[in-house]
């Protein structure tokens, strides 16, 4: 049999069905001469209308898709890729990957692949419902309405606005020579935009699986305020203040957790910040970090990159460090079950946890700044960057919308600050959290990051940007 | 590759794209890594697909696809002309390009040895030996050796009437230590950081690196920090080596001279920057020993090709003279707003991805120091090598970097080894308290094989060449202490 791409033609549905995604990976399964063989089929549909200075200066779509085939013999393991999906492309990545497994060095770490799945968890998975053939079937035209409200307020408010409108859908596709077989189809969209004017700006971002609920205009509104209410930025000394970070600024750091040391594999080679710790309290007694795959909010698939079925994860309940996520190499090191984790093969950064969940608290967003009677509202964080892996030492800068909190009220904008702080610190000096959370996705490495605002003392800015 | 884009040309046209242009793309990768002994990775991908770019009505349009098939071809540009014109209803001015010859032409990167002939075995047994060596010694927690190879063929096709072939091979090749007690994690890498050094060469770049031949001094390296002071905080002389000079000129010079970052393209992104146009011959970027050109045709660097993704030719050009700040990075959209030509750095990650702006090699050209008497010149002060930490605000005006090794020099001298050394500045500030840059004989082309920018985002690989150089009253030790 010879497997065709889905054609190109059809709106409003995943790149592959389920029976088109089953196709190619038995063929390519079948074709594999390996003792053990798993392969991954991902494929994604991604369309993107880009502005600038309140017009439109790029506007793109692309469908791809890659085949990954990890061929196993006995001990040794190798991994090959490929666009080409044509009988000739799948026998020729089936031949190269065992190719790779037969000049490997023996493996010992090497775990069997996942076995045939329980069938209730399986059927538990096909319903997840996270595929909308209405953000898969959204057009450049409609896109290209939908941030036109905000280019022209933007222009007769005398700023200039920049951002981003993406819709797109993927699948995703495991199988193995057990008999495993796992698909997930899904679908995105984002909406980001920044306001700027001579000496200010402000920011919103958002994703949802419904690019119709992304309330595009009303959410331009938000950029617009901030841009307008933080003109004429005042300046405060660097040192230690009370700060109000919103969502996606708690996601800026928060986020680093997942690769400094929430994945097993970190842990075990004594590299994670949590080495040695597991059962020690390292944050705030308040804070509880979840990885759920299944949170409605967040976008996670229901299985992972060996098909096992995604765990909820409690890393850190109440302070506590309870667990880091596992893929199947790392949980037979450890004597124990993957979570259902794994990262694409080869997985050089072994598994990772992709949706972080950080439980909220009961705090609207204003009671945070009304509680505060000298500090600092983040809307955002730029360029962060890992300065201590051990100690979760970060830097960055604000961005797009730093304001001063005086006596529970936003009395102006701010010159961008940098700050370098301890994420766990952060959490150890969260005073309280918002209710109201949001996901946050870094398109780089594809983690979500649910979360609300936290209130934080003593956060530490170290410098400070003049323009 | 031809009759691919003569399809997707021909349904351009006739579906009223004013130009076009096609990118047909064959690509394939090797990574093989060696971690304790363990193989954890050896991979290889393949990759073909078109892109299919337009202008209609003044406005962009582009459909890329991984089946490059001939129907697959002439759908990419009947969506991308649909797309261009929904582009074209929200612009206030039509895009114009700045005007380019026709061409017809090939390239191929110089190669002595083609690493896709080199036997897997022999690339194996190299990071066997290598990480052999560094375990070593018993401080170390991980020991871990990289090599990576990459091959793009494309075939740029215009409706102006330019074709180029060109074919580009990138190699890479480093190793790392991680040495860890109770308390502390320190890591060394050979002979740079992000897996080592990359050029475009073939594996002549392996064996000139001799990985096994480092492998023990980078090993002793990581464990002696461990148990090395701290980097003092306060203000100081600091020498940095080319290489995390390299990642210094990429971030605070490379990326704030891109033109479409000038002109707000991207402000919701990448940023946009100090550097505009009332700026430009005028800007006392750095002082007068600093001269900085974007090269596209030096030998090895990663941003050496024979032309850009829009067809035009690779070219050297000035950043900054003497000091002075002089030039940007330009395409053919952006380079008419200065009324200038492209200078030809227009770069897309693959065949999916629109060209954007990218850094081709960007160097700062050697001085009259050794570095040897560079240091003897230096009565106090701390020489920092390898990039560990990397920061810089929206605009690339305040950052802020970390180094995985220090050395005091106290008089003259290199003395005792610190560890977790930090750096911090506001871009033209720093440049301008450089007082010193060493010669050709300690300058490298340094590849960066990550660069990140766009919506969506993609990685290139870019090149910054580099000598040790000295700056003068740098706040140094930042960060410590939180």
């Amino acid at each position: 049999m010879t497997t065709s791409v889905p054609e190109a033609t059809d709106a409003g549905r995943p790149p592959f069905s389920l029976d088109e995604a089953r196709a190619v990976l038995n063929e390519v399964l079948a074709a594999s001469q390996a003792e053990r063989t798993l392969a991954v089929l991902e494929a994604r549909d991604e369309s993107l209308t880009r502005f600038a200075n309140n017009e439109i200066h790029q506007n793109v779509t692309s469908r791809g898709h890659r085949l990954t085939v990890q061929a196993v013999v006995g001990r040794r393991s190798g991994t090959a890729s490929t666009e080409r999906l044509d009988a000739g492309g799948l026998r020729q990545v089936a031949d190269r990957a065992l190719a790779l497994a037969r000049l490997s060095p023996e493996d010992k770490g090497l775990p069997e692949p996942a076995p045939p799945p329980d069938p209730v968890r399986a059927s538990a998975v096909e319903a997840g419902g996270t595929f909308v053939p209405a953000t898969a079937a959204c057009t450049p035209e409609a896109r290209a309405a939908a941030v036109a409200p905000l280019m022209a307020a933007a222009a007769g408010r005398g700023l200039n606005a920049a951002g981003a409108l993406t819709t797109g859908s993927s699948a995703l596709a495991v199988a193995n020579t057990l008999g495993r077989f796992a698909y997930h189809p899904d679908s995105h969209s984002h909406f980001t935009c920044t306001v700027r004017s001579s000496d200010s700006s402000g920011w919103v971002n958002r994703h949802r699986r419904d690019w119709r609920a992304l309330e595009v205009e009303s959410l331009g509104e938000v950029a617009l305020g901030k841009a307008e209410r933080s003109r004429d930025p005042g300046e405060v000394p660097p040192g230690r203040y009370t700060v109000v970070l919103e969502p996606a600024a708690v996601a800026d750091l928060v986020g680093f957790l997942a690769w400094l040391g929430l994945g097993a594999q970190s842990e075990q080679e004594g590299r994670s910040f949590l080495s040695g710790r597991m059962g020690e309290r390292i944050t705030g007694a308040g804070v509880t970090l979840m990885d759920d795959a299944f949170d409605p909010r967040s976008f996670g698939r229901p299985f992972d990159h060996e098909g096992t079925p995604r765990r909820r994860m409690t890393l850190i309940e109440d302070g506590i460090a309870r667990a880091v996520v596992h893929d199947r190499r790392t949980a037979l090191a450890a004597g124990t079950e993957s979570t259902g984790h794994a990262s694409p093969p080869p997985a050089v950064e072994g598994p990772i946890p992709y949706d972080l969940v950080l439980t909220p608290g009961d705090r609207s967003l204003d009671e945070l700044i009304a509680s505060t009677g000298r500090g600092i509202l983040v809307t955002r964080l730029w360029y962060n960057r890992v300065v201590d892996a051990k100690r979760t030492l970060m830097t960055g800068m604000t961005r797009d919308g730093t304001f001063l909190i005086e006596n529970g009220r936003l009395t102006r904008g701010l010159k961008n600050l940098r700050f370098n702080e301890s994420v766990l610190g952060v959490l150890e000096r969260a005073e309280a959290m918002g209710r109201e959370a949001e996901p946050t996705v870094f398109d780089y490495v594809e983690t979500c990051v649910v979360a609300s605002a936290l209130k934080v003392r003593d956060f530490h800015f170290t410098g400070v940007t003049r323009f | 590759m031809h009759d691919l884009a003569d399809r997707a040309l021909n349904a351009a046209q006739l579906a009223g794209a004013a130009y076009a242009d096609v990118r047909v793309v064959e690509s394939r990768s090797q990574m093989v890594e060696v971690k304790n002994q363990r193989p954890s990775a050896l991979q290889e991908s393949a990759g073909l697909g078109i892109g299919v770019r337009v202008l209609v009505d003044g406005g962009w349009g582009f459909a890329a696809s991984a089946s490059a098939d001939p129907a697959e071809a002439e759908r990419c540009a009947a969506l991308a002309c649909r797309i261009a014109r929904a582009s074209a209803r929200f612009r206030t001015k039509p895009i114009v390009l700045a005007p380019l010859a026709a061409k017809r032409a090939t390239y191929e990167t110089p190669l002595v040895r083609d690493p896709f002939r080199v036997s897997l075995a022999e690339k194996i047994d190299l990071l066997l030996d290598a990480t052999r060596a560094m375990q070593g010694e018993p401080a170390i927690a991980v020991a871990q050796g990289t090599l990576r190879f990459w091959e793009e063929k494309k075939l740029f096709a215009s409706s102006e009437g330019s074709r180029l072939e060109q074919r580009l091979v990138h190699s890479g090749a480093g190793i790392c230590a991680y040495a860890r007690d109770d308390r502390d994690l320190q890591w060394r890498s050979y002979p740079n950081a992000f897996g080592g050094q990359y050029e475009a060469a073939g594996w002549e770049l392996v064996e000139r690196l001799d990985l096994p031949g480092h492998a023990a001094e980078t090993a002793a390296t990581a464990a002696a920090l461990l148990s090395a002071p701290q980097c003092p905080a306060g203000v100081a002389t600091i020498i940095l080596d080319g290489a995390q000079l390299s990642l210094q000129i990429h971030e605070s010079c490379g990326h704030p001279a891109e033109l479409d970052r000038v002109l707000g393209h991207e402000a919701n992104y990448a940023g946009t920057s100090f550097l505009t146009p009332d700026h430009l011959g005028v800007l006392r970027y750095g002082s007068d020993v600093v001269n900085l050109v974007a090269d596209a045709t030096v030998p090895r660097g990663l941003g050496t090709f024979g032309f850009d993704d829009e067809g035009v030719p690779a070219q050297k050009v000035d950043l900054v003279r003497e000091g002075r700040f002089v030039g940007y990075l330009t395409s053919r959209e952006t380079a008419p707003m200065l009324g200038q030509a492209s200078n030809g750095t227009m770069r897309a990650e693959s065949w999916g991805h629109i060209p954007l702006i990218r850094m081709t090699n960007i160097n700062l050209e050697p001085g009259p120091w050794t570095i040897d008497d560079l240091i003897a010149d230096t009565a106090d002060g701390i020489l920092m090598t390898t990039n560990r930490s990397w920061s810089i605000d929206d605009r690339r005006y305040n950052f802020q970097f970390g180094t995985e090794v220090g050395w005091e020099i106290r008089n003259g001298k290199r003395g005792r080894m610190l560890k977790n050394c930090t750096y911090t500045g506001i871009t033209p500030r720093f440049w301008n308290s450089c007082d010193a840059v060493c010669d050709a004989a300690d300058w490298e082309i340094w590849g960066t094989a990550n660069c990140g920018k766009g919506q969506p985002s993609q990685t290139m690989r870019t090149a910054q060449g580099a000598s040790s150089a000295r700056f003068r009253e740098v706040e140094v030790g930042v960060g410590y202490g939180t």
